[in-house]
């Protein structure tokens, strides 16, 4: 539930700081746009291999084809064979355009970059690492909250939303049935799931409040994940590259 | 100087009746009180008083005031007020953090924030792993417990505060009697200087904690005095009826077969002994 996405492992990247494997998935990001499409499809794959080579191959590849494939189908489809550009050439009802699949590949080369490097990313950290890693770099704690509750809160409103469904139907509320019916039972369903949500957050911020969250600048932590000189400048460096990046990518 | 001086309180939410009606209470470091009363007497919104967790914005007392150490809760910085006092409620699942991904996260949370030397955060986590049966699962999700096992962490993280002033509010209302006894015990164990008080419905509960017991009714202080003066009260029995132990004791007293000089007993270990007496004398 809590770590979704997460394999665990013993690799160097297993190992690595995840605020610096953060840095590097920002840089990953940003270079996708500025490279050319063959140099940002190459970055992927390279992505995707670091990902097997850590051990993580199996379901790492799956999740990437399961989501890339449908949509390679897709643009290829869109920009190759049904918009128009200056080189359309007719086959029967279709019109294929070469410089429209290389569009779709300019696309799908982006994509795949930072899907891989977002996917290698959370299939190497564990969230709990990432929150201590923050905490012990100064972030405010606020921050690391916003992160960590949306994974750890997500099962139990899913059991919540378990419970309000069970209700509703021993109370007599249609809840399967056609697309309309579902729809109509809708608001019987979200509205006890955002009331519940509101009250339990008054009482958890209650309840941080008497755990002295924010009450100090810095806090404590136990066990984090191991930096070093040479990762401070890593991070360093790969933020600027990433702004850079980023800049050169809009300018053009 | 009282640890703790609720006087004249007097709080109502929105247009609702007042939730307490003129409380006011006196209780000194150390003490074991038992603070009884039905469903809506006023008991959590009390405890939520006592625990500094009102006022808060917007919800400001009509009248009266809760000082505590000769302060109001307002004028203590929250990592002074979170040593000082910590607050168990009845649903554990709304006091976890949501922010600890294993039980040990969880105990380690509170001290974190007081920024306690990395040392001493092992160290109040590892009592208090070990001094509520956590152990085992210090490695597991705090979402995935059982609810015994959920109140167990929330008492654990509160213990691992070292506060000198616990708010238990129906503590034990959602646990098994195996998982209820656990928390008795744990509670029963904790040092004489550390002041618990207990807010619940049930006297059988109370009585196996506290040694000053009060009864609120309609948000307001009927009875405050000792186990016997409270518990015995038509009132109080009449709302709250008596402990197993105590009710045998009072048959047995309507129907002549006690002996008066007796006192009425509140605990099973009591029971026992006054009915042994009971026999003897028959003998």
């Amino acid at each position: 539930m809590s770590t979704l996405l997460f394999r665990s492992g013993t690799s160097w990247l297993h190992r690595a700081n995840p605020l610096t494997k953060l840095c590097g998935l920002l840089w990953a990001a940003t270079a996708a746009f500025v490279l050319p499409w063959p140099a940002a499809f190459a970055l992927a794959v390279v992505l995707a291999a670091w990902g097997v080579w850590s051990g993580i191959g199996g379901s790492f590849v799956r999740r990437l084809l399961l989501l890339i494939g449908p949509l390679a189908i897709a643009l290829l489809v869109i920009h190759g064979f049904l918009m128009h550009y200056p080189d359309s050439r007719a086959f029967g009802p279709l019109a294929f355009s070469f410089s429209g699949v290389i569009h779709a590949l300019r696309i799908l080369a982006r994509l795949a970059a930072v899907v891989s490097a977002s996917f290698l990313f959370v299939a190497t950290t564990h969230p709990a690492d990432l929150l201590k890693s923050m905490d012990a770099n100064g972030f405010p704690p606020g921050l690391s909250y916003l992160i960590a509750s949306p994974m750890l809160l997500a099962g139990m409103f899913a059991m919540r939303t378990r419970a309000i469904h069970d209700a509703q139907r021993t109370r007599g509320l249609a809840l399967d049935g056609s697309f309309w019916t579902r729809l109509r039972a809708l608001p019987a369903l979200l509205l006890p799931l955002v009331i519940v949500g509101l009250l339990e957050a008054n009482q958890r911020a209650l309840a941080l409040h008497g755990r002295a969250f924010r009450a100090l600048p810095r806090r404590t932590v136990l066990d984090p994940p191991s930096d070093s000189r040479g990762g401070i400048w890593a991070r360093r460096f790969l933020v600027l590259a990433a702004i850079v990046q980023g800049g050169l990518a809009l300018w053009r | 100087m009282a640890l703790i001086e609720v006087t004249d309180l007097t709080f109502g939410y929105g247009s609702a009746p007042l939730a307490l009606d003129g409380v006011g209470i006196s209780i000194e470091a150390g003490e074991r009180v038992a603070i009884l009363g039905a469903n809506g007497s006023g008991k959590t919104t009390l405890a939520h008083w006592l625990a500094g967790w009102l006022p808060s914005q917007g919800s400001e007392a009509t009248r009266g005031k809760v000082i505590c150490r000769g302060r109001p809760w307002q004028d203590w910085p929250l990592a002074e007020r979170a040593s000082f006092v910590q607050y168990v409620g009845q649903i554990p699942s709304q006091q976890l953090s949501g922010q600890a991904f294993t039980v040990r996260d969880e105990i380690a949370f509170g001290p974190e924030n007081l920024a306690l030397p990395e040392a001493e955060v092992r160290e109040r986590t590892a009592e208090c792993l070990a001094a509520c049966g956590l152990e085992k699962i210090a490695s597991r999700d705090p979402f995935t417990l059982s609810g015994g096992e959920q109140q167990r962490l929330v008492l654990a993280s509160a213990l691992a505060m070292h506060p000198q002033l616990i708010v238990l509010d129906e503590p034990v209302t959602n646990l098994d009697p195996a998982g209820c006894r656990e928390v008795l015990t744990l509670l029963d164990a904790l040092p004489p200087s550390t002041t618990i008080i207990l807010l619940d419905s049930f006297p059988r509960v109370a009585v196996q904690i506290a040694r000053r017991f009060l009864f609120l009714n309609n948000g307001r202080i009927l009875l405050d005095g000792p186990a016997g003066d409270v518990l015995l009260h038509p009132d109080a029995i009449a709302s709250l009826g008596l402990p197993n132990a105590a009710e045998a004791a009072w048959l047995a007293k309507e129907s002549g077969a006690w002996n008066p000089a007796t006192p009425i007993p509140f605990s099973i270990e009591a029971a026992i002994a006054a009915f042994q007496q009971v026999e003897n004398a028959a003998r």
